[in-house]
Order: structure tokens, then C-alpha cells, then sequence
């Protein structure tokens, strides 16, 4: 069974040919994925080497000019120093010599991985628990959303900060597989996944999932087709998931791609703060870079750029995907900084 | 159902959450690995030492016996000891708390003061280049971690242009206005506006980004309505149509989302705090994070919890006088 209709299907192709923005934000998105898979091919340098003589240099064309005393015959001078930017380095380095473009491309990684992943958990506790509180609806409905009142109740952002920072950064090292096969060299051979992290920002952002599967479910279970189902001796297990579910989903996944955004934008907080656990994140260099604004702009500007680029392109998206399929949710992207 | 009846009936709700978050915060700390004695105690300590700071602390006791401890001495409005700074965690927290309320507020008139004008202009000329202006800078805005904003405001403003401080502020509202109102001196207010800028900005780009989108759309709805144009066909100003008819309308959208989204505002405020050391409970809470200064953690969250809680109650209240459709239920 395919998940989408034909229907929805010539909706979205004709939502997507009409807008500039979808193709904007599809473009951006590819970018970000061609960037996270392919991070060890594009990078010019290891994004963890580290290399003293090089550390600050701006990126390729730019030109810097920093004053340093030193004393000369013990007399004290003021010497004045031009670097200009060369290709080598496009995006300059940062503070220990890193290569800043080789590090954007393995950020990306991470946003990307804990976007996902952390959407996927949220999506999984949030529609089985709203798909069964509105299915089965009393007791269980009542303990379930009474639950989900005291998750709202609290501030996110300030709840997730709290968890990360108090359970400690657990990670686990995916191994690269394409170091592994030995397509390329010189590059970290596992890229590190924050555990906490992904499972945290899932917590966090599960409550908007039940309360859309619930809604779905309650209209649902009353449809005669559910009640048909039903009299024909189908279980409970098999009515959720044959007819329930695959009625609810276009809600869910427009507000699920709403979600990576606001994901992505969680876990670069909650980097820069430095809870992750891993050093690759764009959220990490930003806060790397904010001790240099004075000398180094690039530091924190650029990692920056790379998030707000990533989130537009996915809010772009969500947009698109809201227009062609108009579920009839509310409006909003996936914000939350 | 009376306003009365209402409040009496969110209260006891807003009990059973507070209630809700005050277990979970003191839970938190045995769901964490390394125990505070580990954090309080001298790095040589002695078995002795350690039992001792344990006893001191309560932490010897069943976690039944310490979590109604916990429970019974809230209740009288004591949140125990900070273990860094030796003092009572409810002073330290309510010291802070002007700052992070002052901070939010000025957030939020920001928010408001651009967002509206911006969202009906957008509304009004649909497709021209204001329209398309206000649209693009709502979907940077919403797509723009506050951090960045913040940190990108000081490079610019700070170190570029060498205006506006970026330090942590020498003076809150209520002495600046104190120096003010009794010696007739206004550096205390002037200071407090210049540090105030750049946080306010940082916190409410997005909230002005999100209300300009709510703003456009809502008053795209309106306008296409009957009434719109039976107020236009009997000669009013066109002005007056859009502000007084269409806006009124909107603002309904507008509020219930502000509501939603106040957590978004208290999340975001502890970010744009630490970036600014802020002397607010965002940076409190990430300092006493980083410590584990448990009463301070569990304190501060449940301030956080309580005045959510309190905010909420107050937006549904006003939410029903504003839109007497909407009933208290």
C-alpha cells in the first residue's frame, strides 16, 4: 500500500512547480543532506586536526590585520601582521587551527542525525500514546493527556536544558563507513552521536504528537468504515495500525518536518551551551568562536549561517508540504530557537 | 461558568501541575549519575567527612523520607541551602528573578511594537515589495537561533560600531527608577536602556518574526470577510476598515498563540542570558547546572514551573473577556 494517494500526490507535484519557495527550500535541504553524507569526500582537512601555526586565518579573500607587541631588544613594539585568506582554508580556521568549511560539512552531520532521529522518537511515543489515549478514549484518555498538560506545563527549551545538562553527555561512535571501506583517508573514522541528547529532544517535543494523533483517532473511530472493521472481528491492534494511522499521517508528517526545524535549532542550543557530549556541532563552534569576536568574526558568523540556511530550507518545506496537503493544522514553523 | 468558578477550577489544576513539576525536579536528582556529596565534599575527604556532609544534607535518609521533607519545607517557602554559596537558595533565585521578568517583558513590548504594523502593511499590500520584505525577514527570523542573533549583534553593534555594552549590567529597573523618582538622576534609567537593547532584541526577533506571519495571515482571513465589506460599502475610511474591524479580529489568533508560546519565551530567555551574562534565573540555572547546586537547580525550575503556570491561568482569563465567544470551560 502506498502511503500517499494519487490524489495528494498530483497535489503536491502542483504545489511544488507553482512555488519558488519550495524549490528554494528542497534545494537547501538536498544541500544540507549532500554536505552531512558526504562530509569525508568534500572536506578539505580533517575537521579535528589541529594545527597551532594556522589557528585564526581568515577565510579565502578576506584580509585580516591584528597588532601583537612584542619586545624587540627589550623594547617593546607593536607589530602589525596582514593575513589574507587562501583557498586552502575557504572558510578560515578557528581558534586551534581547525579547518572552520571541513567542520561545517561534519556539523551538519550532527544536526542532521539528531533532527531526524530525535523527530522519529518523538514521533514514535507521541502517535502510539495519542492514537491509543483517543482510541480507547476514559480512563486511559484522561490519565494520558493529564500527563501530557504537565510535559506542557513546562518550558521546553528550559526542560531540555535541564536534562542534558544534569544526565551527562552519553555518546556512542558510529563508525564512518566510508573510512571504513577506505575510500578516503585522513578523516575521523566514527562520527560521535549524542545519546542524551537526540533522546532528550525527543522527550521534549512528543506532547505535540499525541495531541494530533489523539484529535485524529477520536474523529476516526467513529467513521463507519472503523465501525465496519470493527464488526468484522478486526482487532484493536489491526484497526489502529490498517486504518487509524494511515488516515492521521498527513497531519504528522507536516508537523514532523515542522519538527526537525525546531530540533535542529534545540540541539544547536543545547551545543553551544556544551551539553552534547560531541565537539562537532555548529551550535559548538559558535560558542568556540564568541571569545574571538574581536580578532575573528568568521569563527562564530559562519557555523551560524550554516544553521539559519539549514532551517529555512526545512521550514521551506513544511511550508510547501502544509500548502499541498492543507491538514488543516495551524500554520506555524518550527521555532523554539 | 463564572470567572469565579473558572479561577478556582485552573487553580487547583495549575496545583496538580505545579505539584506534577516540583516531583519530577526532585527526582531528577536520583535519576542523575555521582551523588552532590561528590560536589560539596574537599577531593581528599575521609568516609567519615563524606557520611557526615551526607547526614548534613539529608541524603541518608529513604527517598520517601526526603521527598516529603522536601515537600514540608517548600511549603514553607524554604528551598533549602545553596551548597556553593552557603546561603538560601529562595534569596539567590528571588534576586534574580527581576532581571529575567524585566528581560522578557522588554522582549515581548519589542515583539509587539514591530510585529503588528509590519504584519497588517504585509497584509494590506499584498505582493509588493513591503509584503514580500516583511515575509522574508518572519522566516529568517523564526529560522535564526537567538544565540547566533545575540552573539552577531554584539559582533556587529559592540565590536563593529562600538556602541552599546555587552557586560553584564550594573543596575535593574527598580533602583534605576528609585534613582530616578529620589534624586531626579537619569543615568541610572539611561544605563538600563542601553543594556537592555541588544537581550531585548535577541529575545524578541523571534516572537516579532512568528506574530508578523499570524499578523499577515489572520488579517488576510479577515479581509475577505462579509463584514469587511459592508463596512467599506457604507464609506469607512479605509484605515479605519483595516484597524479597527480586521485587526480587532486578528488578534484573537494572535493572543492564543502568544499564550502557547510563552514557554518558547522563558526557554529562549535563558539562552539570550547567558550569551549576555544576564544576572537573571537562566543564568543561574546554567551555573548551578554545571556545579550541581541542587537547591539552587530545583529551585529555579520550579519558580519557572510555577510562574508558567501563573501566566497561563492569567492569558486564559483575558483570553475569554477578549473574545466573549470563547467560553470558560
Amino acid at each position: 500500500m502506498s502511503i500517499l494517494s494519487e490524489r495528494v500526490r498530483r497535489s503536491l507535484t502542483r504545489e511544488f512547480s507553482q512555488s519558488l519557495m519550495a524549490k528554494i527550500g528542497l534545494a537547501l535541504v538536498v544541500l544540507m543532506v549532500t554536505m552531512a553524507l558526504f562530509a569525508p569526500f568534500i572536506a578539505p582537512h580533517n575537521p579535528t586536526q589541529q594545527g597551532l601555526e594556522e589557528s585564526n586565518l581568515p577565510p579565502a579573500g578576506v584580509t585580516q590585520t591584528s597588532s601583537d607587541i612584542q619586545f624587540v631588544d627589550g623594547e617593546r613594539q607593536t607589530v602589525e601582521t596582514t593575513t589574507t585568506g587562501t583557498l586552502d582554508h575557504p572558510m578560515g580556521t578557528d581558534s586551534l587551527g581547525r579547518d572552520l568549511f571541513s567542520r561545517v560539512l561534519f556539523g551538519a552531520r550532527t544536526s542532521l542525525m539528531v533532527g531526524l532521529f530525535g523527530t522519529l522518537f518523538a514521533v514514535g511515543t507521541g502517535v502510539s500514546v495519542g492514537l491509543v489515549a483517543g482510541y480507547y478514549g476514559g480512563r486511559i484518555d484522561d490519565g494520558l493527556m493529564r500527563f501530557a498538560d504537565i510535559m506542557l506545563a513546562f518550558p521546553a527549551l528550559v526542560l531540555a536544558i535541564a536534562l542534558v545538562g544534569l544526565l551527562g553527555p552519553l555518546t556512542i561512535r558510529i563508525p564512518d563507513p566510508f573510512v571504513a571501506l577506505g575510500l578516503v583517508e585522513g578523516m575521523p573514522d566514527s562520527f560521535v552521536f549524542p545519546v542524551t541528547l537526540t533522546i532528550v529532544v525527543g522527550v521534549v517535543n512528543w506532547v505535540w504528537f499525541a495531541r494530533i494523533a489523539r484529535g485524529e483517532a477520536l474523529s476516526i473511530r467513529q467513521q463507519e468504515y472503523v465501525k465496519a472493521a470493527r464488526s468484522l472481528g478486526a482487532s484493536d491492534r489491526r484497526i489502529l495500525r490498517q486504518h487509524v494511522l494511515p488516515n492521521s499521517l498527513t497531519p504528522i508528517i507536516v508537523l514532523a518536518t515542522i519538527q526537525v526545524a525546531a530540533i535542529i535549532l534545540l540541539e544547536s542550543s543545547l551545543s553551544f551551551l556544551g551539553f552534547s557530549g560531541t565537539t562537532l556541532s555548529w551550535g559548538f563552534d559558535i560558542a568556540q568562536g564568541r571569545d574571538y569576536l574581536g580578532t575573528s568574526w568568521w569563527i562564530s558568523s559562519i557555523p551560524g549561517l550554516a544553521i539559519v540556511l539549514a532551517v529555512i530550507g526545512i521550514n521551506l518545506l513544511g511550508d510547501w508540504l502544509r500548502d499541498a496537503l492543507d491538514p488543516g493544522i495551524e500554520g506555524e514553523h518550527g521555532g523554539g530557537m | 461558568m463564572s470567572t469565579y468558578q473558572f479561577l478556582i477550577r485552573r487553580g487547583l489544576q495549575g496545583l496538580l501541575v505545579i505539584w506534577g513539576v516540583i516531583t519530577v525536579v526532585f527526582l531528577l536528582r536520583f535519576m542523575t549519575p555521582g551523588s552532590p556529596v561528590d560536589f560539596v565534599a574537599p577531593l581528599d575527604a575521609s568516609p567519615e567527612l563524606r557520611a557526615q556532609i551526607a547526614r548534613n544534607l539529608g541524603l541518608d535518609q529513604p527517598i520517601y523520607v526526603q521527598y516529603a521533607q522536601y515537600l514540608g519545607s517548600l511549603l514553607q517557602g524554604d528551598m533549602g541551602f545553596s551548597y556553593i554559596r552557603g546561603r538560601p537558595a529562595s534569596g539567590i533565585i528571588f534576586l534574580r528573578l527581576p532581571a529575567t521578568i524585566e528581560l522578557a517583558v522588554a522582549a515581548t513590548v519589542v515583539a509587539i511594537i514591530f510585529s503588528i504594523p509590519l504584519g497588517v502593511i504585509s497584509a494590506t499590500r499584498r505582493h509588493e515589495p513591503a509584503d514580500y520584505a516583511a515575509t522574508g525577514f518572519s522566516l529568517v527570523g523564526i529560522s535564526t537561533p537567538n544565540f547566533w542573533l545575540g552573539i552577531m549583534l554584539i559582533l556587529l553593534v559592540s565590536v563593529g560600531l562600538g556602541i552599546l555594552p555587552t557586560s553584564r549590567r550594573p543596575i535593574g529597573l527598580v533602583p534605576a527608577m528609585e534613582m530616578l523618582i529620589f534624586q531626579f538622576e537619569t543615568v541610572g534609567i539611561q544605563t538600563w536602556i542601553r543594556h537592555m537593547i541588544l537581550p531585548a532584541i535577541t529575545l524578541g526577533t523571534y516572537f516579532t518574526a512568528m506574530i508578523v506571519r499570524l499578523t499577515r495571515s489572520g488579517m488576510l482571513d479577515q479581509l475577505g470577510q462579509p463584514y469587511v465589506k459592508a463596512a467599506r460599502a457604507k464609506g469607512l475610511p479605509e484605515t479605519l476598515v483595516t484597524y479597527k474591524h480586521a485587526l480587532r479580529n486578528t488578534m484573537i489568533p494572535i493572543i492564543t498563540v502568544l499564550g502557547l508560546q510563552l514557554g518558547t519565551l522563558i526557554g529562549g530567555a535563558v539562552i539570550t542570558e547567558f550569551v549576555f551574562n544576564w544576572p537573571g534565573l537562566g543564568t543561574l540555572i546554567i551555573d548551578a547546572i554545571n556545579v550541581r547546586d541542587w537547591p539552587i537547580i530545583q529551585g529555579a525550575l520550579i519558580v519557572i514551573g510555577v510562574g508558567f503556570v501563573v501566566i497561563n491561568i492569567v492569558v486564559d482569563a483575558l483570553y475569554a473577556r477578549l473574545n466573549p465567544r470563547v467560553s470558560l470551560e
